[in-house]
């Protein structure tokens, strides 16, 4: 038999054998062995057979077969003009197989390109015999055609368009021949072969057939199929559809009309696919022809912003009105036509302000101001006037609000403008601005307190204006800052609204582009309200608070934190109250910690700031027998010391620590002094770099520190020795090292413990010492040795000490991280997990009654600081004993960690807990009685509860709705505020079940 | 579109003109001051149990929290308008001033009562009744039994007053429109913007 006989008798059956055949006939063409006129001829019988179709329709896949597989080369180009002169020849009588034909045809030119003729003879052969195409029934035919055509457009363009100028109908019957086509697939070509006639073609005669020709497809409502292999998204095919109808100026005529018909739609995804498609021609039609629409366009536009259905509509709209208006920007006279009708209607709705409508007005004036510089300038001479007439004529104080609003939205254009070009010319807007400053100010000054938003609207409005640099004169810019620093000093009334913290946050944005104003007007307006000695409790603080808050802006931070500094030496001098002096102090430590202080050439915070604000503290701290000094007062002076010399390089932190280094030696014997000293040097020994300092100063000190530790067994160890224990650890100690310093300063945990006085001491330095290897990571086998005897302790008369102390283990710790130079593992979160955790929850299970809580607080202080994720793979262990730490009675910080880990659960995973539901409905709903549980408690059961009913299968849940319902009930009566609010929405939650359940 | 409307476009109160618990209390109340968040906010290795927020379990021995005007005001102002996307509060149908809530008259009785007056948008505005029907609903939901909720038509603000306070003021009534499915659903849209 021949190939082309196993061929056909295969194909319907067998399509990769039969490819398998095509690609035999192929190898032995290479070959030489069949000769391509042989080939022919064998099909002639199939090919040309009357009587059946499909037949004739396979020998042409036959050949196309064939001729994919065939390398390059192997035919001649006077064998591929024969083949191709055949196939063109016999589709002009038989268009059977025309997918194969084509494929045929794009094989032939993959081997060699084609001259200008055969590709127009090509096109022409299809348009003339094969159209439309959409009569081919197989898509894939259809497909294969499609490319071919794809490939002429892409390679052969110039002869292409000679056709279409050499004949007047070729056009048409171009765009006839893809008419009708369904497949995505196939219309993803068909749009961009089809985009290069409207873009490249002189389309005038057929400018409407080639719009119809797309916007047939408007708006497209393709859902791809679940497991669609193609992955074309109906967002593929919007966007080439969108970019096709924004092709050709000479669409306008009929894609504005269709499109504004279409914003008529009650589909929100219609209007929605509009406005991108107007905007889309409004950025690509020529100006003269969006010029022809603007109008047109703004009546049907305004209507999504003046009525708002949806917020992405009216801003979809506003963007397109916006464009419009960018692209008129050096059009005068284009320009005055679309904007007059616009300000016109906009100067309207302000006479009724405030309304929907005139805020409207407002964002349409922003929307258009902020498209180009020349656009603001217009809306500022046609808007301003009108707006300041009405204002003055008006003594309605929220018209006056309204009004205000609307102008705040015209300079916000400009400010958006200004952010991009600081060289932006104001002209147009300085006597308004000038004027309407003046009004701003007389509200703030004049106006009832009680008027917050008109307050407020005048006081960002102020803001804006101050940060238009070059705007107002320098008098102006002192009187703002003037005013707006009386609201700060002299506004303690908080009845009237957050105007106070506004003002504050607009003080810190004004010293950026008026520092000079705020440095010689507000700072000392601020100094004279702050007291050197006070005489009651706290009036200075709210002062004081937003004074700290200047530091933000660096220009005028110097100025900020040396006034703070005088402050403070005066009040101490005239020996002010401790809480001033305390209060003065975390002034300026807050400026340091959460303002911008002036970085050194490298961005480093500058190191003379450790010399002007640290070292005299430095001196007093450590010369003197400190009294006066507590606790509070050497922590903030440490953490001022830690902020200012932690970033600095080894060189500058050497330099500070030799220098120290001997005043500190001094006082190891005296452990009163060492622990008076304690909160410093925990946070100066958290800034120093580890390779400053020297090895045995870390011995010395952690002998010292241990002792106290250790000794103070009446009386517990303050908590900063026991942090400075693990900094020290931690920081210090290299991995091989451990075991032997541990030992020789007496903090080996194991003997530690082991001793006969196990004492509340011991366990809490046990713990630090742990911490602060498990954070390490160097010492894996010490440290788990370490955990295993932390665990045993727990069934121990000690047991529910040392359940509570497991919390701390992971607990965030702000002394051990890495900005602090100390070794942080980056997995010894979950290290400690696998450690702890499954021994825990075993022990749990066969834990007596005593000491089973005991498992569940300790269980619970470890899970309460891991991520979410961390606990997600072992949730169905974990469950059980959750479920029984929400029955403890004693322990709140435990249950609240665990409701927090279940609201986690019901969020992401409440599958896993649904065969819990009963217990755990149950076990909420007793989280909520108080007094047993406290207010956090009850409100985070709150929170969960009113999960369940959203997370869970409805079925489930249904059946404890009326139990849950009345139970809550209670909580609606609740003593706090907050759980009541919690209650609320948790019953609105559960009574939502019902309407569910009669709409099924 | 406007037409179909009784009052296209109302008056809309600013956010901020609002009342809120936080406008109105009293200075005395303090906030949590700038330098606090300085201090370390979590359980340092010596005291597990100092958590910031343990503290404030201490804190329901404090004197209890009564629900007061302001507390109803929350629970009403957040409910939508059926006709336009805006809440009660902004559009002004609700105000604290127009919120009473009265303790108990005598020893004796456990029974408060709230009451609400309402101002339609404008005096014509059919659907009052559903507005009235809303609050209601919203009230007897998210108040303890212990309160009376009476919620009515401020005197001279709508033409049909009479006859919607009848209605909301008759147990059976509402009970019976709140069997209605229509209702219950544009009652519940009104209710979804409520936290």
């Amino acid at each position: 038999m021949s190939d082309i006989q196993i061929y056909l008798l295969e194909v319907d059956k067998n399509k990769p054998e039969a490819k398998l055949v095509a690609a035999r006939s192929a190898s032995r063409l290479e070959s030489k062995e069949l000769k391509l006129i042989d080939l022919i001829t064998s099909l002639e019988e199939y090919i040309n057979n009357k009587d059946d179709a499909a037949l004739r329709g396979k020998s042409v896949a036959y050949l196309a077969d064939v001729l994919e597989t065939l390398p390059p080369k192997v035919l001649s180009g006077q064998e591929r003009r024969l083949l191709s002169d055949f196939i063109l020849g016999r589709l002009e009588g038989d268009s059977e197989g025309i997918g194969a034909s084509a494929r045929i045809l794009t094989a032939l030119e993959d081997r060699g390109r084609w001259d200008p003729e055969t590709a127009q003879r090509v096109a022409k052969t299809f348009l003339d015999y094969a159209s439309p195409l959409k009569d081919h029934k197989l898509q894939t035919d259809r497909f294969a055609v499609i490319q071919l055509f794809d490939r002429l457009i892409g390679k052969y363009r110039t002869p292409l368009q000679e056709l279409h100028s050499g004949d007047p109908e070729f056009l048409a019957k171009f765009i006839y021949f893809f008419d009708g086509e369904k497949d995505p697939r196939n219309l993803m070509v068909v749009f961009s072969i089809l985009q290069v006639p409207m873009t490249e073609w002189d389309i005038s005669g057929n400018a409407q057939d080639l719009f119809d020709a797309v916007f047939n497809y408007f708006p497209i409502t393709f859902k791809p199929p679940p497991d669609d292999p193609y992955g074309i998204t109906s967002q593929d095919l919007k966007d080439r559809l969108r970019d096709c109808i924004a092709a050709n100026s000479q669409f306008a005529p009929f894609a504005f009309p269709a499109l504004l018909d279409k914003l008529d739609s009650t589909s929100m995804n219609t209007k929605r696919d509009v406005l991108h498609t107007i905007q889309t021609c409004v950025s690509s039609y020529e100006l003269k022809t969006i010029n022809i629409y603007a109008i047109t366009l703004w009546d049907a536009l305004k209507f999504e912003i003046l009525n708002v259905q949806e917020e992405d509509l009216a801003e979809g709209a506003l963007k397109a009105l916006s464009m419009i208006a960018g692209r008129f920007a050096q059009q005068e006279g284009f320009l005055n036509a679309y904007t007059k009708p616009i300000m016109k209607e906009c100067n309207q709705h302000l006479e009724d302000a405030p309304t929907k409508q005139s805020s409207a007005s407002g964002r349409i004036m922003y929307a258009l101001a902020s498209a180009a510089t020349p656009v603001a300038d217009k809306i500022t001479k046609g808007i301003l006037p009108t707006l300041f007439t009405l204002y003055r004529s008006s003594e309605s104080l929220t018209k006056r609000r309204g009004l205000l609003e609307v102008f705040n939205e015209i300079v916000r254009a400009y400010l958006d403008r200004f952010r991009l070009q600081p060289k932006l010319n104001l002209e147009e807007l300085t006597t308004f601005g000038q004027d309407a400053l003046g009004v701003m100010l007389r509200v703030l000054t004049n106006a009832p307190k009680a008027e917050v938003s008109l307050r407020l609207t005048a006081l960002s409005g102020i803001a804006q204006l101050v940060a238009l640099r070059g705007l107002l004169t320098e008098d102006q810019r002192f009187q703002a800052v003037d005013v707006v620093t009386d609201i700060v000093l002299h506004e303690h009334i908080q009845g009237h609204g957050d105007i106070r913290s506004e003002a504050i946050k607009t003080i810190a944005e004004m010293a950026h582009t008026a520092p000079d104003a705020i440095r010689n007007q507000a700072i000392p307006a601020f100094m004279v309200e702050l007291p050197d000695s006070p005489a009651d409790d706290s009036s200075y603080l709210p002062v004081l608070e937003a004074f700290a808050h200047l530091s933000s802006e660096q220009q005028v931070f110097d100025t900020v934190v040396l006034r703070l500094k005088n402050k403070y030496s005066v009040a101490s001098a005239q020996a002010a109250s401790k809480d001033y002096q305390q209060a003065l102090l975390l002034a300026i430590l807050y400026s340091f910690t959460h303002g911008s202080p002036m970085p050194d050439e490298e961005g480093v915070i500058r190191g003379t700031y450790f010399t002007d604000y640290v070292g005299p503290f430095l001196l007093t701290l450590l010369e003197q027998s400190q009294t006066g000094w507590d606790h509070r007062f050497t922590e903030i002076v440490g953490r001022l010391c830690n902020a200012i010399l932690r970033p600095q390089g080894v060189h500058f932190q050497s330099q500070v620590y030799n220098k120290t280094l001997d005043k500190i030696a001094v006082a190891r014997k005296d452990s009163d002094r060492m622990i008076r000293r304690a909160p410093f040097s925990l946070y100066y020994y958290a800034a120093l770099r580890p390779d400053v300092i020297d090895a045995e100063d870390i011995v010395a000190l952690l002998q010292s520190y241990a002792g106290i530790a250790r000794g103070t067994s009446n009386n517990e160890t303050p908590p900063v020795v026991l942090q400075h224990i693990s900094l020290l650890v931690n920081k210090f100690i290299a991995g091989k090292a451990m075991q032997s310093t541990l030992e020789s300063v007496g903090l080996e945990v194991g003997s530690l413990l082991s001793s006969p006085e196990t004492s509340t001491n011991s366990i809490g330095v046990a713990f630090s010492v742990t911490k602060a290897l498990l954070v390490q990571g160097k010492s894996p086998a010490l440290t788990s040795k370490y955990l295993k005897l932390l665990l045993q302790l727990l069934s121990t008369p000690d047991g529910k000490t040392v359940a509570k102390h497991f919390a701390t283990l992971l607990a965030p710790d702000e002394i051990l991280t890495k900005e602090n130079h100390c070794q942080v593992s980056g997995l010894y979160k979950q290290k400690t997990f696998s450690q702890l955790v499954p021994s825990l929850t075993a022990a749990v299970r066969t834990a007596d009654p005593a000491t089973k809580p005991n498992y569940l607080v300790a269980l619970s202080g470890v899970l309460r600081w891991l991520p979410y994720s961390m606990l997600e793979t072992s949730l169905v262990s974990l469950t059980p004993p959750l479920l029984q730490t929400l029955d403890l009675s004693s322990d709140q910080d435990a249950k609240a960690s665990t409701l927090t880990i279940f609201e986690s659960v019901l969020m992401h995973d409440p599958n896993t807990i649904a065969e819990h539901t009963a217990s755990l409905v149950t076990r909420l709903l007793n989280c909520t009685t108080a007094p047993v549980n406290g207010a956090r408690v009850r409100a985070k059961a709150l929170q969960c509860l009113a999960l369940v009913p959203k997370m869970l299968k409805r079925e489930a849940v249904v059946p404890y709705r009326r139990q849950v319902v009345k139970k809550l009930m209670v909580c609606l009566d609740d003593g706090k505020r907050e759980v009541r609010a919690e209650g609320v929405r948790c019953r609105s939650a559960w009574l939502g079940l019902d309407e569910v359940e009669e709409e099924d | 579109m406007d037409a179909e409307k009784d009052n296209a476009n109302p008056t809309i109160i600013n956010p901020s003109d609002l009342p809120s618990r936080r406008r109105s209390a009293p200075t005395a109340t303090k906030q949590p001051g700038l330098f606090d968040a300085l201090v370390p906010a979590y359980p340092s290795l010596a005291e597990p149990s100092s958590s910031p927020e343990a503290s404030d379990s201490d804190s329901d021995y404090e004197p209890r929290e009564e629900i007061d005007e302001q507390e109803v005001y929350d629970l009403i102002s957040t409910i939508s308008d059926p006709e336009h996307p805006l809440s009660l509060g902004s559009l002004g149908v609700i105000t604290l001033d127009d919120i009473s809530v009265v303790a108990p008259t005598s020893a004796r009785s456990r029974i408060s009562t709230v009451t609400v007056l309402l101002t339609p948008t404008t005096s014509a505005c059919s659907l009052t009744t559903v507005i009235g029907l809303g609050v209601k609903v919203r009230l007897l939901n998210c108040l303890p039994p212990r309160f009376r909720v009476d919620v009515r038509i401020k005197e001279g603000t709508s033409q049909t007053a009479d006859e919607v306070n009848k209605q909301l003021g008759d147990k059976e009534r509402v009970a019976a429109a709140m069997e209605n499915r229509n209702l219950i659903n544009v009652v519940n849209t009104m209710l979804v913007t409520c936290e």
